[in-house]
């Protein structure tokens, strides 16, 4: 494989030197678009449109069983099964890709032309667009969403049936849109994929759709997105007047030559203009700066959509898009936008950090975890290393997505519980040993542990961060500063989440999700499994709804001790006086899942190590590295990568940074492992249980209490607006909802006054005219009779004066 | 012909202290007659009485087409006359047999009692 | 051929009376159905994107008054075809989502139906402008009587106003129509006639403020229709009275009617007054966006909110037409067809959940996902066309129209894919917020009404949720007879396969013009071929000078002395007053 790359990066190098030739010294030329400048992309085989073809197949198929009825696990297996086959294609597309773009065109979806001439055809079509980048993003997007449906399997099995049906249904339609996404040959099926995860989204957060909760979620996440697309909507538009098509093989070589449409160099408020509304629609979908408000609450839905769509896959889209488009980004001498994106992405990062070493709710950790993590991929982006933003993205999916199934698996266990304050030890519990493993792997990763996937990938951004020079980002070397403090941060929340929720002293208490916490409560003096068996039912199937309104009429329903409950919500109160409640380990399915994504979130960091020996520049890159220096990724600037270097980009000279006058590059490792391993010493100190669990120096012995609170204390009001996340939502809710709502409402009063208000005047204006009118239609005969003479004498004098 | 001559429609000599009947006088006649049922319509209240008003307004007209009839020695206005007549004999058993019906449902004649067109 | 589409839909419609109660649906039922074959038929049997896309062997007369310059001549092109064929479909499925919810007074209801689809289609087909205006004219009667017998409960008035909203508006469309006809008989010297190409023809030579005048008088009439803010108010209440199927075509057709008509007189006639006053135009289209959108969001009744979405709609597809370029104009006829689809699709859905609960207040029902799945994807779906997520119809349209305003101004410099004309990229990115309105007005009627908890008005509540109900209940038979109880007409609580039947089509059609939207685009690709050349002649050299496609009669100096004039710049001072000189 590696080999093969080096070969093809072989062949490319003709390629490359003409357009480096051609575009100046300081040219940053895709290697994909010039490639295809030529004669066009080369037509790829067409089978690899199956990838985004099974899933979609698939969700018909769950539609189907939905009208059908089935009531098993049909739904999930076929979607395994589908997802798994499309991993397979994409791995056999990988295998066989020989680093060349290619383009399979199934039909044309808007086909619109007005002329012959340049920007007069407006076509878009149902066609893929394979290349490195491509492949990178596809590798694990199909390949964790066949892990995470695999782990739905079980996890959504209390409600098989329609609800299942319609789960699989929209996950297959969700990894459909991703592929469209990733693989669309041209930005609108780009935005068709985009949007589409969007709506999967939103299906999905509104899962449990009779929680009021999870369907504000869902209306937020797509609200706040829809907001990024008109962004991004408005960029694609942008780009075609001014590009004249849409398509990335003929947009590459335009962008690679700074050229517009009509061959002139693109002017230069284009080359930020463009970028700057891109940029908003990335911001969007990846919830960074004030569009993150959608991220935390999109932790309503299922957990292992929270794992695939909101961690792994569908946040990093923003990523992808810049990625993409670096090639236009780049075209900026200023480098505007990107200079914008690294310090977006930094803010964003340190500011959910704070939030999350304060909460308590350890999906939300996660989740705020997440618009943090990504905060360091856009950051990577925007000090011109993609590489480390797409190899951060890469492995951050697996570690991520191995955490959340961990968090799940909890949540799963224990009643819905996610408060760290009420949950202590789970590690040691009985079927939990896995989990605890898998949550150690994925924290060590998130904290940049030496040696693990997240500490090279995020060390690569930190290194190039330092590197990269201010004269090119500004402020590059303080954006560094902030992310390596964040790394720190990260690292304390992360193991303050572990050291309270897996180790430690074993105790928890339940929670309030009535249907998990079916799967473990039993009558107090009777073993689960005797309960179980007396009441023959295996956890999980169908019988979470104790209460129908038929209270007389239940079979079951009197064993519950609330036969006759008339709730109608499906939700009932744990009740620790009669009940007891055992963890409900995760089974096969699970496990296995969360098992395999530990592996890959191990196994990643390998790739770091293997190298592809000839790639063009000197950035440190490793196999993520080949695959995006081949790809429209790529930013080929000689010497960007090492201290103390001059650098050519656009015609102006620059020089890069150093880190205190050291090579950031090569004492990046020490320094940001420096900062992890005292980031886990401090939640150790301050979180860790007592004795060897808490390395030591740990103190804590009860699960709702630790030397933290007293510092959460010290810090008083900026820990309550941390737990708040800031108000920002409060803050939103006021200075933009209300005001459109009150909008709205003055609005439908004009319509009903003023606007309705003067048709209904026009209404009226005969009916007075009749009123007035009315006064001499008095209904007795001698008073027409009078008019009738009064008007002829009145017709005779006329008539007289006329004459005369 | 003179004036005068033109001016007589008596068909003998007339009594000259009177003077001649010239077509004036049964104009005027006419016209007093058509004011008199004219003032009597739109001042009186009784249904009967607003009719018979009508018929002299008729008749005044009647009297005016004769006239000019015979001024003009030709006998068309004497035709529409009596067309007019009998359509007033039939109109008044009409209107008498209304205003019969009128009374039986309000017991008086007073004109102003019906406002059932008021607007 | 033509003439069938008309005539078999009130031939049905004077039988229904006659007919026996039993026979009425079905009679109404065929009458719809053989208009639609024929439309399949004639879809499946010409070719309607060859140039010029006029099938010339379908074009006919059925009579004339020569005296008056009137023929009753109709044809049809891809523009005509499509909407025609959005007649055609919606006509059956109106007929038999109408089934349950009106169960009295059959005939008059489904005889007038009928009458409203022959009318409607003669809109469409009318190449008179007279027989245009009688078919226009026309609809409003059979609507009348829909809304005022079978609508809510303030039906009357809204029948009335709706009626006396639309009849005003097009008395005065008329009056611009018969000056163009007088202008074309005395000024030019072409003949008393009322042939619409005629007319067109002639418009075009009218001087510049002549045709700001007319096309005033034109758009007053047509935009009651579409309705262009501030010209809308009729809609909502009518929309919110009418019964289903009157939302439905009101919807779907009855608004296209005013789209179409500006399509097809108002530019055509006055192409320099609309280029002229085309950013005048697409600013009230993206007030309407916008308002019409932000008002939708405060609403209690969701039917209403449906209805002031169509306003918003609208705004976009007038924003599209008047872009003038190939973009905005395929996407504002992509919008008259989509729209009709989603929007009438959700009032049918609407409807359907309101027969069952007798309601359409927000604060009453809600949750109801969880008795009516079924009903909930459809809503869910038609939902999503309507916001226009790319995929389903609604974007392709919403996009196009977008982009056509996007594209038709240089005010950021010239680039391939500018197109010239007055507006631009800062209307689409103001119409674009109309966009994120639409996502919250719609999703906070999905949130509303089919997720969140189970909420249903008293007198539903009581039967126990058997949408979810999972195995081991052993009471599932009394159960679901139970959870009819509540519901009046016998209906089930989910959809019923008559009603299924009636959303798949549409369904089907929102995806598949979503995915593949070409042979549409292809058919109604001469129609805006035509109007581009139109307004090109106009943008070239700002005048009409180009010789007239119809040879003048000999002798009529003055007529062409008239374009000369205009072309000379001189056309604002002349306007009315050598026009009448002329003319007298």
């Amino acid at each position: 494989m590696t080999e093969t790359i080096t070969q093809l990066a072989g062949l490319l190098e003709p390629v490359l030197g003409g357009v480096l030739a051609t575009a100046g010294s300081a040219g940053s030329p895709a290697a994909a678009g010039a490639a295809g400048a030529g004669a066009g992309p080369a037509a790829g085989p067409m089978w690899a449109a199956l990838i985004p073809g099974l899933p979609i197949l698939g969700s018909v198929l769950c539609l189907l069983y939905a009208v059908l009825g089935i009531k098993n696990k049909l739904p999930a297996i076929t979607t395994v099964a589908l997802l798994a086959a499309s991993f397979v294609l994409t791995a056999v597309l990988f295998v066989n890709h020989n680093g060349q773009p290619q383009v399979v065109h199934l039909f044309n979806w808007f086909d619109l032309a007005w002329g012959t001439g340049k920007g007069e055809h407006l076509l878009a079509g149902f066609a893929y667009y394979i290349d490195n980048l491509t492949l990178l993003w596809m590798l694990f997007v199909t390949g964790l969403a066949a892990l995470i449906a695999l782990y739905s399997s079980e996890y959504m099995s209390h409600d098989v049936g329609l609800g299942y049906c319609r789960f699989f249904g929209a996950f297959n339609l969700f990894v459909f849109s991703m592929s469209c996404l990733v693989m669309g040959d041209n930005l609108l099926l780009m935005f068709l994929g985009w949007e589409g995860v969007g709506l999967c989204s939103y299906l999905l957060i509104g899962y449990f759709y009779t929680k009021p909760a999870a369907v504000a979620a869902a209306k937020k996440a797509f609200i706040v997105n829809r907001i990024g697309d008109l962004g991004l909507v408005l960029g694609v538009m942008l780009t075609f007047v001014v590009f004249g098509t849409v398509e990335y093989a003929k947009l590459f070589p335009m962008m690679a030559a700074g050229l517009d449409g009509a061959g002139r160099p693109v002017a230069d408020w284009v080359t930020w203009v463009i970028p700057a509304l891109l940029t908003v629609g990335a911001f969007g979908k990846s919830a960074q700066l004030f569009f993150y408000v959608w991220l935390p609450d999109a932790m309503e839905g299922p957990t292992p959509v929270s794992a695939l769509i909101h961690a792994a896959t569908m946040v990093t889209a923003g990523v992808f898009l810049i990625a993409r488009l670096y090639p236009l980004y780049t075209l900026d001498p200023d480098l505007r936008v990107l200079t914008f994106v690294a310090w977006s992405g930094a803010i964003t990062a340190f500011w959910a950090a704070t939030i999350e070493m304060a909460i308590f709710d350890i999906k939300r950790v996660m989740g705020y975890s997440t618009i943090s993590q990504l905060g360091f991929m856009f950051a990577g982006l925007g000090l011109l290393s993609p590489v480390g933003a797409a190899f951060h993205t890469f492995t951050h999916a697996f570690f991520k997505a191995t955490l959340f199934l961990g968090v799940g698996a909890v949540m799963h266990g224990f009643g819905g519980q996610l408060d760290l304050r009420r949950l202590s030890g789970v590690a040691w519990m009985r079927g939990f040993g896995l989990v605890g493993v898998a949550m150690l792997i994925g924290s060590i990763n998130l904290s940049g542990v030496p040696f693990t996937a997240g500490f090279f990938s995020k060390d690569m951004i930190l290194a190039q961060g330092f590197t990269t020079p201010n004269s090119m980002i500004g402020g590059a070397s303080w954006v560094a500063w902030l992310l390596l403090i964040t790394a720190g941060m990260t690292a304390y929340y992360t193991f303050r989440t572990y050291f309270r929720v897996y180790a430690g002293p074993k105790e928890f208490v339940p929670g309030d999700d009535a249907e998990l916490l079916d799967l473990g409560r039993h009558p107090k003096g009777v073993s689960l499994d005797e309960w179980h068996k007396q009441h023959g039912h295996g956890h999980g199937h169908g019988h979470g709804h104790g209460d129908h309104g038929h209270g007389g009429g239940h079979g079951h329903g009197d064993g519950h001790g609330h036969g006759t409950d008339f709730k109608s919500s499906g939700r009932v109160d744990f009740d620790p006086t009669t009940e007891e409640f055992d963890p409900h380990p995760p089974g096969f399915a699970m496990k296995a899942a969360i098992a395999a994504c530990m592996v890959l979130a191990v196994l990643a960091a390998g790739l770091y190590f293997v190298k592809a020996p000839s790639l063009a520049g000197s950035e440190h890159g490793g196999w993520v590295g080949s695959m995006v220096h081949n790809s429209s990724a790529a930013l080929h600037v000689e010497g960007l990568g090492d201290a103390g270097k001059a650098v050519e980009f656009r015609g102006a000279s620059h020089t890069t940074q150093s880190f205190l006058g050291l090579d950031p590059h090569a004492v990046m490792y020490y320094v940001s492992a420096g900062v992890g391993l005292l980031g886990i010493l401090i939640a150790a100190y301050l979180h860790g249980p007592k004795g060897w669990q808490g390395l030591f120096i740990g103190s804590r012995t009860v699960a709702a209490t630790s030397r933290a609170d007293g510092l959460a204390n010290l810090f008083g009001p900026l820990t309550t607006a941390a737990r708040n996340k800031y108000y920002v939502d409060e803050i939103y809710n006021f200075v933009i909802r209300v005001p459109l709502l009150v909008l709205g409402h003055v609005f439908h009063l004009i319509d009903k006054l003023l606007v309705d208000g003067l048709v209904n005047a026009f209404g009226r204006a005969p009916r007075a005219a009749g009123n007035a009118a009315r006064v001499g239609q008095s209904g007795v005969l001698n008073g027409y009779a009078v008019g009738m003479a009064a008007g002829i004498a009145l017709l005779v004098v006329l008539a007289f004066m006329a004459m005369n | 012909m003179s004036m005068d001559v033109l001016m007589t429609l008596g068909q003998g000599p007339l009594p000259a202290e009177m003077g001649p009947v010239t077509l004036y006088h049964y104009l005027f006649v006419s016209a007093a007659m058509f004011c008199i049922g004219l003032i009597g319509f739109l001042t009186r209240r009784n249904l009967i009485i607003m009719f018979l008003c009508t018929e002299l307004m008729f008749q005044a007209a009647g009297v005016a087409l004769v006239a000019f009839s015979r001024f003009h020695l030709n006998h068309t206005g004497e035709t529409f006359v009596i067309f007019v007549l009998t359509v007033a004999a039939a109109e008044a058993a009409l209107a008498l047999a209304l205003v019969v019906l009128l009374f039986r449902r309000k017991e008086t004649l007073d004109g102003t009692s019906w406002t059932e067109l008021k607007g | 051929m033509l003439l069938s589409l008309i005539l078999i839909p009130l031939i049905a419609a004077a039988l229904v009376p006659l007919s026996p109660k039993r026979l009425v649906r079905p009679l109404a039922l065929v009458g719809t159905l053989i208009p639609l074959g024929l439309v399949v038929w004639l879809l499946g049997a010409y070719s309607w994107t060859k140039p010029g896309g006029v099938p010339t062997d379908l074009a006919m007369t059925v009579g004339a008054l020569p005296d008056l310059g009137i023929a009753l001549s109709l044809n049809i092109d891809g523009l005509s075809m499509s909407l025609v064929a959005l007649t055609a479909l919606l006509g059956p499925i109106c007929v038999v989502g109408s089934y349950s919810a009106i169960t009295a007074r059959v005939r008059t209801y489904y005889g007038w139906l009928l009458v409203l689809q022959a009318a409607m289609t003669g809109v469409f087909l009318a190449r008179d402008a007279v027989l245009f205006y009688v078919f226009f004219e026309f609809t409003l009667v059979p609507m009348f009587v829909l809304i005022a017998l079978f609508g809510s409960t303030n039906r009357r008035a809204a029948a009335i106003k709706f009626f006396l909203y639309t009849f005003v508006g097009s008395v005065i469309a008329l009056a611009g129509i018969v000056y163009v006809a007088w202008f074309n008989a005395t000024v030019l010297k072409g003949g008393l006639t009322f042939n619409i190409a005629a007319l067109v023809q002639a418009g075009q030579q009218m001087p510049a403020s002549t045709q700001g005048w007319v096309l005033l008088a034109l758009m007053l009439g047509f935009a009651v229709k579409v309705p262009l803010f501030p010209l809308h108010t009729w809609l909502p209440l009518a929309h919110t009275e009418a019964p289903t199927a009157g939302s439905v075509v009101l919807a779907g057709v009855l608004l296209k009617l005013g789209t179409y008509a500006i399509y097809v007189l108002a530019i055509p006639m006055c192409p320099q007054a609309a280029e002229h006053y085309a950013p005048f135009v697409a600013t009230l289209a993206i007030i309407g966006c916008i308002y019409g959108g932000l008002i939708c969001w405060v609403q209690t009744d969701v039917k209403k909110l449906v209805a002031y979405s169509s306003v918003a709609h609208l705004g976009f597809c007038m924003l599209g037409m008047f872009a003038f370029n190939a973009a905005g104009l395929q996407g504002s006829i992509l919008y008259m067809i989509n729209h009709g689809l989603s929007t009438g699709a959700l009032f049918l859905c609407i409807g359907m959940m309101y027969e069952r609960y007798h309601t359409r207040n927000m604060s009453e029902i809600g949750g109801l996902a969880k008795r009516m799945p079924i009903w909930a994807t459809f809503m869910v779906f038609f939902t999503m066309a309507s916001v226009g997520l790319p995929g389903t119809n609604g974007f392709i349209s919403e996009f196009l129209c977008v982009m056509g305003a996007f594209q038709a101004g240089d005010q950021l410099g010239s680039f391939p894919g500018n197109t010239g004309g007055n507006l631009g990229p800062w209307y689409a990115a103001v119409a674009g917020t109309g966009m994120i309105i639409a996502a919250i007005y719609l999703l906070y009627m999905l949130g509303k009404v089919v997720f969140g908890p189970l909420k249903e008005p008293h007198g539903h509540g009581g039967h126990g949720d058997h949408a979810d109900h999972g195995g081991g209940h052993g009471h599932e038979a009394g159960h679901g007879a139970h959870g009819h109880d509540g519901h009046a007409g016998g209906l089930p609580a989910d959809l019923t396969g008559r009603e299924i039947g009636v959303l798949v089509p549409l369904a089907a059609l929102c995806l598949g013009l979503g995915l593949y939207p070409k042979p549409l685009m292809d058919m109604v690709q001469p129609a805006v071929d035509k109007q581009i050349a139109t307004i090109e002649r106009v943008r070239e050299g700002k005048s009409p000078k180009a010789p007239p496609a119809k040879p003048l009669p000999a002798g009529a100096t003055s007529a062409q002395a008239e374009p000369a004039d205009v072309g000379a710049g001189a056309g604002a001072e002349m306007s009315m007053t050598t026009t009448t000189e002329a003319g007298l």
